[in-house]
């Protein structure tokens, strides 16, 4: 697999690639958000954006890496979804805080880290990559189940940092704020048989450098 | 590997990743069967899945990141300002839903820069009135403070007078805020609809036992506007009948609120908040539409309707 600077770019101009359907707004209603009144939206950003605070916070501090850039990145998606609240069709409200949470962190990474952005080639390879790779890992023996089980948090929070974007995002989507594939599917803009492989490439990643620790 | 005729893919990778899918709920109960038994008589499925299972476990022990009151009391402090033009220091709607490249030009971007520097370095500096006015003041940094606080001023004037114009103007427009809530909470609710039927002599008997009242509800499925239901609506204290249709993939609720004055109205344009409304009357009912169609797709719905209505 290639792997060379010039792959960061593509890398970044594809991977907050806006999510596909859901969550758009209809053009031409939108207009219409100015007549609701100011209190309705206030308390419509209250219902649809406060109780998933934590669930945002999570999503930012793995995307990030750490906690205090996560409340920076959640307050910059927050002030995005008070200004988009009008637009907010219905659905899942959590899934489409996370939707603005996702895409304003690699916006302000791409800000705030010019070169801290991984390389990790294009997109493509890695699919490629964990289609080829996921073939053989199920057969060779793997680690104990319970070596895995007793990681310790510094090592899982390693491991987890040291994946690729896309292995990462979608892992931490699905383990720890707990999206459904179909969700995840629809916040990346990927097919579910996407998210599916990528899921199980991260999932393998970890499992084999957890059960190389000693 | 042996063949089986479970319907299962019989590669590797295809059953490991069903492995991965029966762990994390996405298989419904057959399929989840099959895989069980695919597990149960082969060790080496039923190593890996023992090790995925022990991985969720671990992941499921990693701290969560906590929602500090200070935080919590800053967004909510977003949501309570009164920002009659938040299109202005803020990125647009476009870009709430999935940022386009490009669309963050420098300005924005040293604005978002100056907000998360000004604001939420984790100082003590938490007041939620400052979240507000510090980017703003450094933006424009040759206004004085006396033009920050006549903008205050006018700000506070213009969004108190159209709270005012709302609350004046409210008779129907309560109404509107009821369809259009019970419309979202059908949305979120496991079936948007209480009767399953496409059948309008199935669906009029219905609501006439429930509420003792049903609406037209002729079938428009062979122009494109399937109906599929009825569900009982409680608007302004009063339950209402309210049918379904489906047009492709988007839902439309049609609220029909009973009437004693019988004036006919044209259908009139209310759509707001993501939705398009539209409300007209025909004498016996005043009908609501809402939908998360386009308006043009809506009108169309609401012109067959009532053609084949009269």
């Amino acid at each position: 697999m290639p792997i060379s600077a010039g792959f960061t770019r593509i890398c970044r101009a594809k991977s907050p690639s806006p999510p596909e359907g859901a969550w758009q707004t209809l053009p031409g209603v939108l207009d219409h958000g100015a007549d609701l009144s100011e209190k309705a939206l206030a308390e419509r950003f209250g219902e649809v954006v406060l109780p998933h605070l934590g669930d945002a916070l999570t999503l930012a501090r793995w995307l990030t890496g750490n906690a205090a850039d996560a409340e920076d990145v959640v307050q910059e998606a927050c002030v995005k979804a008070h200004a988009g609240i009008s637009g907010y069709a219905g659905g899942n409200a959590r899934a489409w805080l996370l939707t603005i949470v996702r895409n304003t962190a690699y916006t302000w990474m791409s800000r705030n880290r010019p070169r801290g952005m991984l390389a990790v080639g294009d997109l493509g390879d890695l699919d490629q990559m964990a289609a080829a790779h996921g073939t053989s890992l199920p057969d060779e023996d793997g680690p104990e189940a319970s070596l895995i089980a007793r990681a310790d948090t510094a090592a899982l929070e390693v491991a987890i940092a040291a994946l690729p974007q896309p292995f990462r995002e979608t892992l931490v989507l699905r383990d720890i704020n707990g999206l459904s594939y179909r969700e995840i599917a629809a916040m990346l803009g990927v097919p579910m048989g996407t998210v599916m492989s990528r899921l199980a490439r991260a999932r393998s990643l970890l499992v084999s450098k957890l059960g190389r620790a000693p | 590997m042996t063949n089986h005729d479970d319907g299962l893919p019989n590669d590797p990778e295809g059953i490991s990743l069903m492995i991965h899918a029966l762990i994390d709920g996405e298989l419904d109960a057959a399929a989840a069967l099959a895989v069980e038994r695919r597990i149960a008589a082969d060790p080496q499925l039923a190593a890996e899945h023992a090790r995925i299972i022990a991985l969720q476990g671990a992941l499921s022990r990693l701290p969560r990141p906590h929602v500090s009151d200070v935080f919590q009391a800053r967004i909510a402090a977003l949501g309570a300002t009164a920002t009659p033009h938040p299109a202005q220091d803020v990125p647009t709607q476009d870009e709430a839903a999935g940022p386009q490249r490009g669309t963050l030009s420098p300005q924005p971007d040293q604005i978002g820069v100056g907000q998360l520097h000004g604001t939420s370095r984790r100082a003590t500096e938490t007041r939620p009135s400052q979240t507000r006015i510090l980017p703003r003041a450094r933006r424009f940094g040759s206004f004085d403070w006396r033009a920050l606080a006549a903008s205050i001023v006018i700000s506070a004037v213009l969004a108190s007078g159209a709270t005012q114009w709302v609350m004046v103007d409210n008779t129907s427009d309560s109404f509107a805020a009821g369809v259009a809530s019970g419309h979202r909470r059908s949305l979120l609710a496991a079936s948007p609809i209480d009767i399953v039927s496409s059948d309008r002599h199935t669906v009029k008997p219905w609501l006439d036992a429930r509420i003792g009242v049903s609406p037209p509800a002729p079938d428009l499925a062979q122009d494109g506007f399937a109906l599929i239901g009825g569900r009982v609506e409680v608007i302004s204290g009063r339950p209402v009948p309210a049918l379904v249709y489906r047009h492709r993939e988007h839902l439309i609720t049609l609220v029909a609120e009973p009437q004693q004055g019988g004036t006919t109205t044209e259908p009139e344009d209310l759509s707001s908040s993501g939705f398009s409304l539209v409300q007209w009357s025909d004498g016996a009912f005043s009908y609501w539409a809402i939908s998360d169609m386009e308006r043009p797709e809506l009108d169309d719905f609401v012109a067959r309707f009532r053609k084949a209505a009269v």
